[in-house]
């Protein structure tokens, strides 16, 4: 029963460990260009096609499909910023949401356009054989996807806090105008910023689609990625990775104890409960009213 | 911003309504039975998009909540005339009635929430009551959906397309007066004051928890409203209409046409009904398109239809004042 309840727990944990990446692309953007960007989970669809495309078709390694997804990935993310959200960056914020869901309608139409409606296999590098520590069980692909996602946090953790160019977008975060003056190119911390994102989108991407599907209506995680940020406080990035691994694990436990059904609909109900009592999520600061 | 037209457009409107009202009277005559039905299904989508607008574009409340609104709205009016037996009026006055009193208890919620936690919190919703009826299904029939007998008032039955299309545009008018008076009387000038300044329309002393709920409410009616009469139009519902898309397509509707205008809704409605229509020769190709052609929409009319009418009557032909862009706030 515990070990049921354990690997339940950590299988949830690695599915909200992808949803907080996936999220933390949500939120990147948000603070640095005040964009809210609806092709998020298209990212993640995309990403694991290129790598299907890259290991099934082309049959190339594992590790440089990784590096060339992520990368590519990134570049998809910039094509969008230019294309799409720089001509109407002046436009009311649910204008630009609408832009990014005519954006991620086309890449969705597009990937089934070659690739179909069936469900594909993405081949990965984990086992799926579970282990066992004590009362912990889980498998190698609940452990490996965990450790990767942690490994991805702290690496964005060290390049904002370490390096000049993550200063320079924690100061556009903060005031662009100020990050202007101080001789910070805008422009390149926006293109930047959503190459980071849907890099990070891409790793969410190579590690959720063997564990759920590949198809590609794959992007509808970000919906919940989306719920997890809003849970954790949209805007905040603690609040993002809390957000995201609290509705997977949520998630996992609801399937076991209830129907399948309620499984879909149980992080739902746990964010409206938490937004009537907490408007602004869990770490969202309470917004400055203005008069 | 003024929501009514520019002093020199508002020369325009009332020619222009009278036009578009004795064209689609006279639709009928030039129209087969296709184009009759998508024209029934556009009217449809006007009521839910004048609803919305009414929240969101008046009133300022972002809500992915109208697919359940529309769904309650079905769902009521398709138990109460199969299994209850009800007859069409009573159907549709419950239903309309049934979903504004869930749109005014989901606003009390939704009080202190806006923005992106609104449109979070009332997506939610819609995911939860789209799972709510595949789980009742004793009073559902779940995912087998339900299939509804056409309407018919005092024996008169509208089984044909074209009476169908005549019910729904006589609604639909009716509907719009009724928008018109809303927006332009107390309650929409409370709407445009909270929309623009919480704390400003309080201190003018307008009641926040009442109005924010009142535009629920009617907001919900008007798409409680729409649901019903869809149910009698197509005759079959399926729980797997009125997913989180059917949402997204109502937003969309709404602010490629124009936020905080009647004529945005009718355009926008108009706009995303047809043009799928269009596109359908497309084949694979069409969700591509129609996802493109809505990207460059926005790049090119930021503001919508209605407000693209604006700018551009203002720039070509020095009609009306030259329409304020708001800076966005953050910068």
């Amino acid at each position: 029963m515990v070990e049921i309840l354990t690997s339940q727990v950590v299988s949830g944990l690695a599915t909200g460990c992808v949803y907080a990446l996936i999220a933390l692309g949500f939120v990147l953007i948000f603070k640095a260009t005040d964009v809210v960007n609806f092709a998020q989970g298209e990212f993640v669809m995309v990403s694991g096609f290129i790598s299907y495309t890259l290991l099934v078709w082309f049959g190339l390694p594992y590790w440089i499909v990784l590096l060339a997804t992520i990368a590519l990935s990134g570049f998809m993310g910039v094509g969008l910023e230019r294309l799409v959200v720089r001509p109407i960056m002046d436009a009311p914020i649910f204008s630009i949401v609408i832009a990014t869901i005519g954006a991620s309608t086309v890449l969705r139409s597009f990937a089934g356009i070659i690739y179909g409606y069936d469900v594909l296999p993405l081949p990965t590098f984990f086992s799926k054989d579970p282990i066992r520590l004590g009362v912990l069980s889980f498998t190698a692909m609940d452990a490996g996807v965990i450790g990767s996602s942690l490994m991805i946090m702290l690496a964005l953790y060290l390049f904002f806090k370490l390096t000049k160019t993550g200063t320079a977008m924690r100061a556009t975060a903060q005031s662009q105008t100020a990050a202007r003056l101080m001789g910070v190119s805008v422009t390149r911390i926006f293109s930047l910023t959503w190459a980071i994102s849907a890099a990070v989108g891409g790793v969410a991407g190579v590690l959720i689609a063997p564990i759920i599907y590949l198809d590609p209506n794959l992007g509808l995680i970000g919906v919940k990625a989306f719920a997890g940020a809003i849970l954790g406080g949209f805007g905040s990035i603690p609040g993002a990775i809390v957000g995201g691994m609290l509705l997977g694990v949520l998630e996992n436990l609801s399937g076991y104890f209830f129907n399948a059904g309620i499984k879909q609909v149980s992080t739902y109900i746990l964010l409206i409960l938490v937004l009537v009592v907490r408007p602004s999520g869990l770490f969202g600061a309470a917004p400055i009213r203005k008069l | 911003m003024t929501p009514t037209a520019a002093p020199g457009l508002a020369r325009f409107q009332g020619p222009f309504f009278v036009t578009l009202g004795a064209a689609l009277l006279l639709l009928p005559l030039v129209a087969d039975n296709y184009i009759i039905h998508v024209m029934a299904r556009l009217f449809v989508y006007v009521l839910v998009a004048l609803g919305l607008n009414l929240l969101t574009g008046y009133a300022g409340q972002v809500s992915l909540g109208h697919a359940a609104f529309f769904a309650i709205g079905a769902y009521t009016a398709a138990v109460l005339a199969e299994s209850l037996q009800w007859s069409f009026v009573p159907c549709v006055l419950a239903a309309a009635a049934v979903t504004a009193v869930v749109g005014y208890l989901l606003g009390l919620p939704c009080l202190r929430l806006s923005g992106l936690y609104l449109a979070m919190a009332t997506l939610g919703f819609t995911l939860i009551v789209q799972e709510m009826l595949l789980q009742l299904a004793v009073i559902t029939h779940g995912s087998e959906g339900m299939s509804v007998r056409p309407a018919a008032i005092l024996g008169f039955k509208f089984d044909s397309d074209y009476r169908k299309y005549y019910l729904l545009l006589i609604i639909t008018v009716g509907m719009l007066l009724f928008a018109r008076n809303v927006v332009r009387g107390r309650t929409g000038r409370a709407f445009l004051a909270i929309r623009e300044n919480e704390r400003a329309a309080e201190a003018m002393g307008v009641n926040l928890a009442r109005y924010k709920t009142i535009a629920f409410a009617i907001s919900a009616l008007y798409t409680g409203l729409a649901g019903a009469l869809s149910a009698f139009l197509v005759g079959f519902l399926d729980p797997q209409e009125f997913s989180f898309f059917l949402s997204i397509q109502f937003i969309t509707i709404i602010i490629l046409g124009g936020l905080a205008s009647l004529l945005g809704s009718i355009l926008g409605a108009g706009f995303l009904i047809i043009l799928p229509e269009m596109l359908a020769g497309l084949d694979v190709w069409q969700a591509l398109v129609y996802g493109a052609i809505m990207v460059l929409t926005i790049i090119f009319m930021p503001f919508g239809l209605s407000g693209a009418i604006r700018r551009y009557g203002y720039r070509w032909f020095g009609l009306g004042v030259e329409p304020i862009v708001p800076r966005r706030l953050g910068h």
